[in-house]
């Protein structure tokens, strides 16, 4: 964001040039006016709430003039003199001598606001940004920026002295806090501005902040915070989440009003859907787009999907090539920085990107948004749509792209959903003990804490506002004794207080200990990564660990939009080489799916119901029709009033098919529960399959309709919600689920330790997977807190058992039709040829490997 | 190698070079005749190597150790105890609590013969204290036709049991999957899966001539071969 946008400009608004010029104006407005700009209502009501002290949550899209409304709130809360009428404050040119001088002056009083950002690739334009008033305004203040990208040197030199504004990511400001001496370096601190919370409130970076937040209060009272937030279904709750219950103004600045969200309805549907399938057969569509229009941005789920995207565009369009680009998360910096210019300076045709360019700096030249496949949700649409539309006169558009007949269904409902304005509420986490863990042992290396003191301090943040002393006793004693309270480990060496009795200091005595900390501060979680590099020696990016070891050298993949050639690894770095010709494996990371939201879920649903009153109205619903008519056809249609379960019997197993509709995340528990109830009569092993319509249970063994059925009941035992808690946990210890959910949080916590280049013997030796943690916490102390949070995290954040609990009693009231069919349904086909399986058992392990054992014999023998 | 067979306690036998190996399903090697029992990477202490470096592991991990260890040497009458390396898993492991729960436990069965067969990490933790009276040597130690190692090798003139691999691999059939511990079975050699309660396993890819015996909490299965 760099100046208020033209198309803005037809507002009446009383500030102009000319009455800005007036002698009673001040610095700040006259700046304005030296712009040729004007300054919004909003912009003028963030800087008076910030005279007069008072924290704020800004609700604005990107574009807007958001970032000059809380930027020169913070300046004229840090030099009051900004905002006050009066002569110029500095000459605009200042002489260079003089200035140096007073840039000495100024470093001296030290850090004076924070700027936080979600993503360091944000903090270069950021910088720039914030830079541009400064020379006519404060010429002495300085910026400085701080992220994982910071240089060596740089950091050090910071270190010495902290410019007057530090932008900063959530890790590196922990990191930040860990030093010795932060209570100092903070302590002339005026302001915070949270860029994009609505990217951290709902993840551990925002309960990192929040509790960073709570600390540097601790030290400046009087700190001003205001956060900036896109469109979320919960507003309220994020100021909440920001700056206390019942603290701080919301703003409301300008949104987008005027949004355009459709489809490009591919010629010939198919009739079945395959989830797998990229959709390639809408590349014509798509290349005809971007041929018409200047600059076209291509958002894609995953970044396998951008990658292949990519290549097709190119196969296609021989000639563009170095007019398009790809852009995603993985990229090495250079190449995304790279890509990030040359879309402002309108260089690109078109860039094909995921999520990595939902955030941040406007591209002007932008005139085209596609999104390949569903969006999962009306908020992402929202935010990717506004990535368009910057000329005068355009309004935002996003034309969805589906990859399957299906998501032509999700299209129609996001169509709806966007009418009716429903956004996605973003849930801020409760009382993630994790995070709490890391930040004791963070601040016992920032100065060392009282264990009272603290406790108050961290209470004060949302996320913990009901942490209980107990709990509190349990973290304390988790980095001080190494777990259980009653039990001494006199090896144990962390957090060690200095004393015995209230008045105990907890620090860090361990130097290695505490540079182990710091390597793994953040709570960002992603599987082990390693360096792909040329052998010659530029970097391509970073591709996860699992991947690359499953590469023999030889092998090719393809990435960063060219086909490599593995050679080898040595040192977390993989070498490859530019492959000649011919096809490869593309990657596939990890938590590349989003779900589908409720909301959007809700709306398809809407649909069907629709459909099943032979209402089909849009172009989705038309072209969609066919497969609904199969559907219908061959089995059933499910809707609001009818649950829809298909039996099937193949080569693979028995194949029982649900669709509630209700979601992935809901579906996941659903799948789970449903098949644990089943194992518990009939002890049995299932695979399962998930998407956003339904759910397959797959059994090796013979699956008794009228026994799962019977007329009597029809499926209301299984559905019940009486011992749901009981079921959903006792299913959940019967899957992977938790166990998985607990590699984040022993990562967080400090537990697993990911070892970096060159690192001695000794930390080797300390390492060791999440999966043994868990087992061993499982075995030896199971009332261990964070094997309670991985289990209550998910429950209520990926099986959400109250929208499970919501949906099962949905359930109850909808009709239920038992369709036995000989082939797989439309709706079904995407779910049985789905490779993600979950597995619940209630085999006795040795029956489970003696009869997959057998099984595997008897295809030998085939 | 010849055929295997099954026999009680959910073990299957094997015979290497004319000498009659049962695999036990508590991931060891029984080698009946000579009343010996064979396990491979213990890793004594890492739990409180782990503590010692800062990171909160739950004690009783040796302790299910040594009840694993007691509770073979009941069932067959165990006399001699060879550790393929990896006895001690850290400098750090010696810990007062951990050894000293080492010594009553040496103190229960002061009959038993030990011998630590030295792998990489003793080379870092140092030999076992003395009175713990556990005989270190160097790899190979040959006990008749069988050369006891810590890393995979190939010897003339002997079969070879080793360890420091942690062999797993994971079965998949059709939908269904699992990750298990295993033997591996070749030629000239032989690696066996990890003992220790607190130690990972390393998925193999499974060499084509190996024959793998998965290991379930009861029962030991051979792997099918590939055909």
């Amino acid at each position: 964001m760099r100046r208020a946008r033209s198309d803005e400009t037809d507002e009446v608004d009383d500030d102009t040039p000319r009455a800005a010029a007036r002698s009673r104006s001040t610095p700040v407005e006259r700046w304005f006016a030296a712009q040729g700009w004007k300054i919004f209502a909003f912009q003028r009501d963030t800087w008076q709430a910030a005279v007069r002290g008072e924290s704020g949550l800004l609700h604005a899209s990107t574009g807007s003039g958001k970032t000059y409304a809380v930027w020169f709130a913070a300046l004229q809360r840090a030099v009051p003199a900004l905002g006050k009428a009066g002569p110029v404050l500095t000459a605009p040119v200042p002489i260079p001598g003089a200035a140096a001088k007073r840039a000495k002056a100024i470093n001296q009083t030290g850090l004076r606001i924070l700027w936080i950002t979600p993503m360091r690739a944000l903090a270069a334009d950021t910088a720039r940004a914030l830079e541009a008033p400064l020379s006519a305004l404060l010429p002495a203040w300085t910026i400085g920026s701080r992220t994982g990208d910071t240089s060596g040197s740089e950091r050090a030199r910071q270190l010495r002295s902290l410019p007057s504004t530090l932008i900063t990511t959530p890790e590196s400001l922990s990191l930040l806090l860990s030093q010795d001496d932060a209570a100092a370096r903070f302590g002339k601190l005026d302001a915070i501005i949270v860029d994009e919370w609505h990217e951290l409130m709902g993840s551990k970076r925002g309960v990192q902040t929040q509790l960073a937040l709570a600390r540097l209060r601790r030290w400046r009272p009087d700190l001003m915070v205001w956060g900036l937030s896109a469109t979320l279904g919960n507003l309220q709750q994020s100021k909440d989440a920001l700056l206390g219950v019942d603290r701080g103004v919301l703003v409301q600045g300008k949104t987008r009003k005027k949004i355009v969200v459709d489809t490009l309805i591919p010629e010939h549907p198919s009739r079945f859907a395959w989830a797998g399938h990229l959709g390639l057969q809408m590349l014509p569509a798509v290349v005809a787009e971007i041929d018409g229009h200047a600059s076209t941005l291509v958002f894609t789920n995953t970044r396998s999907q951008a990658e292949l995207w990519y290549q097709n565009l190119l196969a296609a369009r021989p000639d563009w090539a170095g007019r398009i680009a790809l852009h995603h998360g993985s990229l090495d910096r250079a190449v995304r920085e790279w890509v990030e210019l040359a879309i402002k300076n309108g260089q690109l045709k078109a860039v094909v990107c995921t999520s990595s360019l939902d955030l941040g700096v406007d591209f002007a030249p932008v005139e085209r948004v596609l999104q390949i496949g569903s969006a999962r949700g009306v908020a992402r649409l929202l935010q990717r749509a506004g990535r368009s539309g910057h000329s005068p006169g355009r309004v935002s558009r996003v034309t969805l792209v589906p990859t399957n007949t299906l998501e032509l269904l999700e299209a129609a409902g996001a169509r709806h959903a966007v009418a009716a304005g429903q956004v996605e509420q973003r849930p801020v986490p409760e009382t993630p003990l994790d995070v709490l863990v890391q930040h004791l042992v963070t601040i016992a290396l920032g100065g060392g804490f009282r264990s009272q003191e603290l406790f108050d301090e961290v209470r004060t943040a949302y996320s913990y506002r009901a942490l209980r002393p107990d709990q509190w006793q349990w973290a304390l004693d988790f980095v001080a004794r190494g777990g259980q309270s009653l039990i001494a480990y006199p090896e144990y060496q962390r957090v060690v207080p200095d004393a015995d009795g209230v008045d105990a200091v907890y620090r860090v005595p361990d130097a290695a200990i505490a540079r182990r900390h710091r390597m793994s501060i953040g709570t960002i979680v992603s599987d082990a990564s390693m360096q792909v590099q040329y052998l010659r020696g530029a970097r391509i990016g970073t591709i996860e660990e699992g991947f690359i070891a499953r590469l023999r050298a030889g092998d090719r993949f393809l990435f960063g939009g060219r086909m490599l050639e593995f050679v080898r690894v040595h040192e977390m770095t993989a070498y490859v080489r530019r492959a000649t010709s011919g096809s490869g494996a593309v990657p596939r990371w990890q938590g590349g799916r989003m779900p589908l939201s409720s909301t959007l879920a809700h709306a398809v649903l809407d649909c069907l119901e629709e459909a099943a009153h032979d209402d089909y109205s849009g172009p989705e619903m038309q072209a969609v029709k066919p497969l609904l008519a199969l559907q219908q056809q061959w089995s059933a249609l499910p809707t609001a009033r009818k649950l829809v379960v298909e039996h099937l019997h193949s080569r693979e197993g028995h194949h029982l098919f649900f669709y509630p509709f209700a979601g992935r995340l809901v579906h996941v528990g659903l799948a789970a529960l449903i098949s644990y109830r089943l194992a518990q009569r009939r002890a049995a092993t299932f695979s399962i399959a998930v998407n956003d319509y339904g759910f397959e249970l797959l059994s090796a063994t013979p699956i008794d309709i009228a026994e799962i059925f019977p007329a009597s009941d029809m499926g209301g035992a299984l559905f019940s919600s009486e011992h749901l808690l009981e079921d959903v946990i006792a299913s959940l210890n019967a899957t992977e689920l938790t166990q998985r959910r607990f590699r984040e949080i022993a990562r967080i916590s400090g537990l697993v330790f990911q070892g970096y280049p060159g690192q001695p013997k000794s930390t080797r030796q300390l390492q060791a997977s999440a999966s043994l943690f868990f087992e061993v916490f499982r075995k030896h102390d199971a009332g261990n807190l964070l094997l309670t949070q991985a289990q209550t995290e998910v429950l209520e954040q990926e099986l959400e058992l109250q929208r499970l609990r919501e949906t099962l009693e949905e359930l109850r009231g909808r009709r239920l039709q038992v369709c036995s069919i000989t082939r797989a349904t439309p709706f079904g086909f995407p779910l049985m040829v789905e490779r993600f399986r979950e597995k619940l058992s209630t085999e006795k392990l040795s029956d489970r490997v003696a009869r997959m054992l057998q099984e595997l014999e008897k295809a030998a023998a085939r | 190698m010849t055929a295997n067979h099954s026999s009680p306690g959910g073990a299957l036998d094997i015979v290497v070079l004319g000498e009659q190996l049962s695999l036990l399903p508590q991931r060891a090697v029984l080698w009946r005749t000579r009343k010996m029992l064979i396990v491979a990477d213990i890793h004594f202490g890492k739990a409180a190597a782990f503590r010692a470096g800062g990171i909160p592991v739950p004690h009783g991990t040796t302790r299910a150790n040594l009840d694993a260890l007691d509770a073979l040497i009941a069932a067959h009458g165990v006399r001699h105890i060879a550790f393929l390396g990896d006895f001690l898993h850290a400098r750090t492991a010696r810990a007062p609590a951990t050894l000293a729960a080492l010594q009553r436990w040496r103190e229960a069965h002061p009959d038993l013969t030990l011998t630590l067969v030295r792998g990489n990490h003793d080379q870092h933790a140092g030999d076992p204290p003395s009175q713990l009276a556990v005989a270190a040597v160097d790899e190979p130690w040959r006990v008749g036709p069988l050369a006891l190692c810590h890393h995979p090798q190939e010897l003339a003139g002997a079969y070879v049991l080793a360890g420091h691999v942690h062999p797993v691999v994971r079965l998949a059939v059709g939908r269904d999957s699992l990750r298990l511990p295993c033997f591996t079975f070749g030629t000239a050699q032989a690696t066996l899966p990890a003992f220790g309660a607190f130690t990972g396993g390393y998925e193999i890819g499974g060499k084509q001539d190996d024959q793998l015996f998965v290991c379930t909490d009861d029962r030991v299965f051979a792997y099918p071969r590939p055909a």
